[in-house]
């Protein structure tokens, strides 16, 4: 055993300790971690946990802005030690959150219909009328089994008496759970014979019960209920989990503007025209969900929604109002509320919290500065967390005036010491630290009450004694293994049989947002990939021959580079050494034409497609990027540049084949592919042109090398490239994938399917480029100089451009357009 | 007496309005003092929907959508009400009694009124508005003559420009500039109101324009108009006109009442396309 497992581990009597009863000796509940971690060697405690960080890397797993063009990645922080929690204290944390849940929905539901609470005096009216989460609108809206919170969570904390606390709940729109299956899903595999051994319960039936529920409670209508998760976009800090989370719960990812409102319902804007929306779980607060009865400052979200509610036609989850809840001036009330409502005690109590609306509670505050938290009471107001023990006389004189002035805004909040869990830490992995953590856990409700996911989100401190656990600060999170006494059982409360008229065949529920970005997928990958090429073609030539060596394939070569963007006209004249720069910093720098910035544009719209994308498809793109970044960081070297493209190349081929391969033909797939086959028939025409335009008797086998068509012309001629085999293998030859007529003969054919399925639309079908294509004369046409054949290269460009500006305008156009307020005295 | 009033609003778009929603305030609202004889919108084009409702203050709302494009929208309100006189309230208790009793709270009896103590979208409590009523509520002062002293000064050191702010203006600048319209003064009464503790709400309607003989000409003509309901205990909502500095009787019309103009806009709306849009709004009250 390592004798320094515990070295640097704080033992302290000021804190619970989750792992160790006393110096040196482990809780029963950890015994088995415990040894495990103990003969494990300090090499592999480092490959565990550089495991760890390379699956969060691998799966694109953030916590802010995927892939953000400017801004910093920031991968999610996922420590390898899970907390573990046995199956006795579990039920008591269980049972509690389930109550709580069950009381703040009973509560969120009086003050939107009768509000007893408040006719009773059990509430005071400043916690409901002056909290700007209190939406008036919707009052009165009948919601269906009386529930109003479909999903919560409760922060917890233990103190040193062992005993658990409620600091916060989450009542709007509860992030986290998404993380908390991608913690579960990594750690399991890192653990995966003690995972099994300590029998530690599944999360997997919670998510299960959500969805279900929702379709259970949505309005029925005849049709199979469609329900979709909102999010507020890809520049939201969670976007990663709400994008997993559609996937994982197969619920379409949509944004305010692929929805509409007609008729009092909700519709998603799909390719085949509206779509019925049964239910919603929105990840987007609830005051930037509707502009016409809500927020009259922002124009985001889907206008009538709450209409849309209040007839009865769609299903909210949680909610529109249930913001109202997050509020700690509410903590003090709810051992009352509980009694009244529920008839019984609360069964876990909340941090000692004092409304300083209140008289009292603001005399005994004003006494007690210095050892209490000073918060905002309502969460519209973002006022950072005061603590008492920081103010010197004048800061506490200033918080004083603030909290006399309007005392109803604030609340305070006894400091809470957290228990600590022990962290691996990656510069020192084969030594456990003690940090501070937290618990998020989870509840939705069921047709038969509420169900909490055997699990959660820890949190655990950055520093040693950090207040404040917050990923914002860049904290880390861990699994969370509740331990069972029995067989771990895999039970859903809400089995759904299918019967044949359930069965889905195609991707009806597109949006054509999603269409739009799958279409610029297609184009943006091929583009990279055609750039890479020429990049590589191009870097060879200028390092292994002269300038007279390269004489007769350079000027085609330099033409596409400058046709293509990759090289302005100043370059010309440039000796070979800036020649090669030039082309260096083409690959990696990110500001300048070239694959690095095609790249970046590849990203962006990949990350509008995460839930759409398979985790493969990630994995390749996330290396790419990271490599070029890396690469960028120093100075590269040719060879290493060149390095640098053959594996990139090789990523796009996999890109290619997961397209190919790995994804259903359906219409998505249909715009992803003529994304890609109008990119490389606009490269081909590009590329042709250039060479015709160099000398008659040009060197060729760049061009094939281009079109990746070397190995096929070799076998086939057993000669030097010249003109005639060239050509009609790279534009007659419907077999040769990289030939003009392979993507003219495809891009119908798509044409004609997407018209079969939408109706007529599209003016340019192609028609008159494959005619013309099959009227080639090779003997006539496919040679040097030959102005039919350059003519034909114009026109079949033209066409490509003519198309995509079409399939823009009949598929894609809404996207972008904005919804507006007006106001009218 | 009795009116017929006129609310014409006509936007014009230069490039097409695909889908247009609406929630238009303009229906005025049933009240003890006030009947409505007739009323009747009219929308062009046609609405594809259009359903009357009460919204939350228990004001009518006429919910209207529009999915096919236009290029012009013009919603017609005619009404004719009756308005029966309002007898001068007898407010005169100290109003930090009525503070007081907003503040401690009494369960049912208090909650439409607490409705209405709070910040609300455009009204913002802040130090200075606070300090410029502070200077009407001397203490002990009955409510009533406190909240007209403040209804007189607002009138006196205010100056009505309809250039100075527009709908969106926020009340500091208001205070700061000393001009506005209707509607600035009202949601700058209502701030000193509220910051004092008293129950304070804005009311929407429109006010009549034809000078009696012998009368100054009343500001707000051709245009809907604006005033404060404050609460007076048990004497009840009453309502003041700091625009005209005068307690508000049978000439105003009521439409609806809310915490402030974002509660009861008379057309509030949201439409996808248009590109830029001409507004023009006409009201004309005529006496019967």
């Amino acid at each position: 055993m390592p004798p320094d497992l515990l070295g640097t581990y704080a033992a302290t009597n000021a804190r619970y300790d989750e792992m160790l009863a006393a110096p040196q000796t482990p809780r029963a509940h950890w015994q088995r971690m415990f040894a495990q971690l103990a003969s494990t060697a300090p090499e592999a405690m480092r490959d565990r946990v550089q495991w760890v960080q390379r699956q969060v890397r691998d799966n694109g797993v953030t916590y802010n802005v995927y892939a953000d063009p400017e801004g910093a990645d920031r991968p999610w922080e996922l420590d390898m030690l899970p907390l573990i929690l046995p199956a006795g204290e579990w039920a008591g944390i269980e049972a509690a959150v389930r109550q709580r849940a069950t009381l703040l929905n009973r509560i969120l539901v009086d003050v939107y219909n009768e509000q007893r609470l408040l006719a009773e005096a059990l509430l005071p009216p400043a916690l409901v009328y002056g909290h700007a989460g209190y939406l008036r609108p919707c009052r009165g809206i009948k919601v269906p089994g009386d529930v109003m919170l479909h999903l919560y969570a409760a922060d917890l904390a233990r103190s040193p008496d062992g005993r658990w606390w409620v600091l916060d709940d989450r009542t709007q729109a509860p992030s986290g759970a998404g993380y908390a299956l991608e913690n579960r899903l990594i750690i399991s595999r890192l653990f995966a014979d003690l995972f099994g051994e300590l029998q530690v319960q599944r999360v997997a039936g919670f998510f299960a019960t959500l969805r279900d529920s929702l379709a259970h409670w949505a309005p029925a209508d005849g049709a199979a209920p469609l329900s979709v998760l909102l999010t507020p976009g890809p520049h939201n800090e969670t976007y990663f989990e709400h994008a997993y989370l559609a996937r994982y719960l197969g619920l379409p990812l949509v944004e305010g503007n692929d929805l509409t409102v007609r008729d009092g319902k909700v519709w998603l804007k799909t390719l085949s025209g509206l779509q019925r929306v049964h239910a919603i779980l929105r990840r987007l607060d609830e005051d930037y969900c509707d502009p016409l009865e809500l927020r009259s400052d922002s124009a985001l979200g889907i206008a009538g929604l709450v209409d849309a509610a209040r007839r009865g036609n769609v299903l909210v989850a949680n909610a529109l109002g249930s913001n109202l809840l997050e509020s700690g001036a509410l903590l003090g009330y709810l051992p009352k509320l509980c009694q009244r409502l529920l008839g019984e005690p609360l069964a876990m109590p909340s941090v000692a919290t004092w409304w300083c609306g209140e008289p009292a509670a603001l005399s005994q505050v004003l006494a007690n500065l210095g050892r209490v938290v000073i918060k905002g009471a309502f969460p519209q107001m973002r006022v950072e967390p005061m603590f008492g023990e920081d103010l010197d006389e004048r800061g506490r004189k200033r918080v004083a005036a603030m909290l006399t002035a309007r005392p109803q805004m604030y609340v305070a909040q006894e400091l809470v010491h957290l228990s600590q869990a022990p962290v691996c830490d990656r510069s020192q992995p084969q030594q456990l630290l003690a940090r501070a953590i937290g618990l998020r856990v989870y509840a939705c409700a069921s047709p038969e009450g509420y169900v909490v996911m055997p699990g959660g989100l820890t949190r655990a401190a950055t520093g040693p004694d950090a207040r404040v656990i917050s990923m914002q600060r860049g904290g880390s999170s861990k699994d969370t293994w509740v331990l069972s006494t029995g067989p771990v059982s895999s039970f859903s409360l809400l089995k759904r049989e299918f019967h044949a008229q359930d069965l889905v065949r195609t991707g009806l529920n597109l949006s054509s947002r999603v269409v739009e970005n799958l279409y610029w997928f297609g184009r943006h990958a091929e583009r990279c990939d055609d750039t890479a090429r020429l990049l590589r073609v191009a870097l060879v030539r200028v390092i292994e021959e002269t300038p007279a060596g390269r004489a007769r394939s350079w000027q085609g070569i330099s033409g596409l580079l400058r046709h293509v963007g990759l090289l302005d006209e100043d370059a010309a004249g440039a000796d070979d050494a800036a020649l090669a720069r030039l082309l260096r910093d083409a690959v990696v720098d990110d500001s300048r034409p070239g694959l690095a910035s095609g790249l970046k544009q590849l990203l962006r719209v990949a990350s509008q497609l995460r839930e759409r994308l398979s985790l493969d498809n990630w994995r390749t793109l996330n290396n790419v990027a990271r490599r070029l970044q890396r690469s960028r960081g120093r100075a590269l070297g040719i060879s290493d540049a060149l390095a640098e493209l053959d594996s990139d190349i090789a990523a796009f081929i996999t890109l290619a084949g997961f397209a190919l391969d790995g994804m259903t033909r359906d219409q998505g797939w249909r715009f992803l592919s003529m994304g890609r086959r109008i990119e490389r028939l606009q490269f081909l025409c590009g590329m042709l042109q250039q060479a015709l335009a160099g000398p008659a008797d040009g060197d060729l086998d760049w061009v094939l090398e281009l079109a990746d068509s070397s190995v096929t012309y070799r076998s086939r001629y057993m000669a030097r490239p010249q003109w005639l085999p060239v050509l009609d293998l790279l534009v007659r030859d419907v077999h040769n994938p990289r030939s003009i007529a392979f993507q003219l003969k495809g891009l119908h054919d798509f044409l004609s399917r997407i018209e079969d399925a939408y109706g007529e639309g599209i003016d340019e079908r192609l028609d008159a480029s494959v005619m013309a294509l099959e009227a080639i004369d090779p003997e006539a046409d496919l040679q040097h100089g030959s102005a039919r054949l350059a003519a034909l290269l114009d026109e079949w460009y033209a066409a490509s451009y003519r198309l995509s500006e079409q399939l823009g305008l009949r598929f894609f156009a809404h996207v972008g357009e904005v919804n507006r307020q007006t106001f009218a005295t | 007496m009795r009116f017929q009033v006129r609310h014409e609003t006509a936007y014009r778009y230069e490039a097409p309005v695909v889908l247009s929603q609406q929630l238009l305030h303009l229906s005025p609202r049933p009240l003890p003092w006030q009947e409505r004889n007739s009323h009747a919108i009219e929308v062009d084009p046609r609405p594809a929907e259009s359903v009357e409702r009460l919204d939350y203050f228990g004001n009518p709302v006429t919910q209207i959508a529009l999915a096919v494009p236009h290029q012009s929208l013009a919603v017609r309100a005619r009404t004719e009400v009756t308005v029966a006189p309002r007898p001068r309230p007898p407010a005169a208790s100290p109003w930090e009694g009525l503070s007081e009793r907003l503040r401690a709270g009494g369960g049912a009896a208090l909650l439409e009124p607490e409705q209405f103590v709070f910040e609300s979208p455009r009204v913002e409590i802040f130090r200075d508005v606070a300090a410029y009523g502070a200077k009407s509520f001397t203490r002990g002062r009955g409510v009533l003559e406190a909240a007209l002293d403040l209804t007189r000064r607002i009138h006196a050191e205010f100056k009505f420009d309809p250039r100075a702010t527009s709908v969106s203006t926020p009340l500091r600048e208001v205070l700061q500039k000393r001009r506005g319209v209707c509607q600035d003064f009202a949601h700058l009464m209502i701030g000193c109101l509220r910051a004092l503790g008293l129950a304070a709400r804005y009311v929407s309607g429109y006010i009549l324009t034809t000078p009696p003989p012998g009368r100054p000409r009343l500001i707000g003509a051709d245009a809907s108009h604006a005033w404060v309901s404050l609460w007076c205990g048990d004497a009840g909502w009453v309502d003041l006109d700091p625009t005209n500095d005068c307690l508000v009787d049978d000439e105003h019309i009521t439409l609806a009442w809310g915490r402030d103009f974002s509660d009861v806009t008379p057309m509030r709306g949201v439409i996808l396309g248009g590109g830029e849009q001409e507004l023009e709004v006409r009201v004309t009250v005529t006496p019967l």
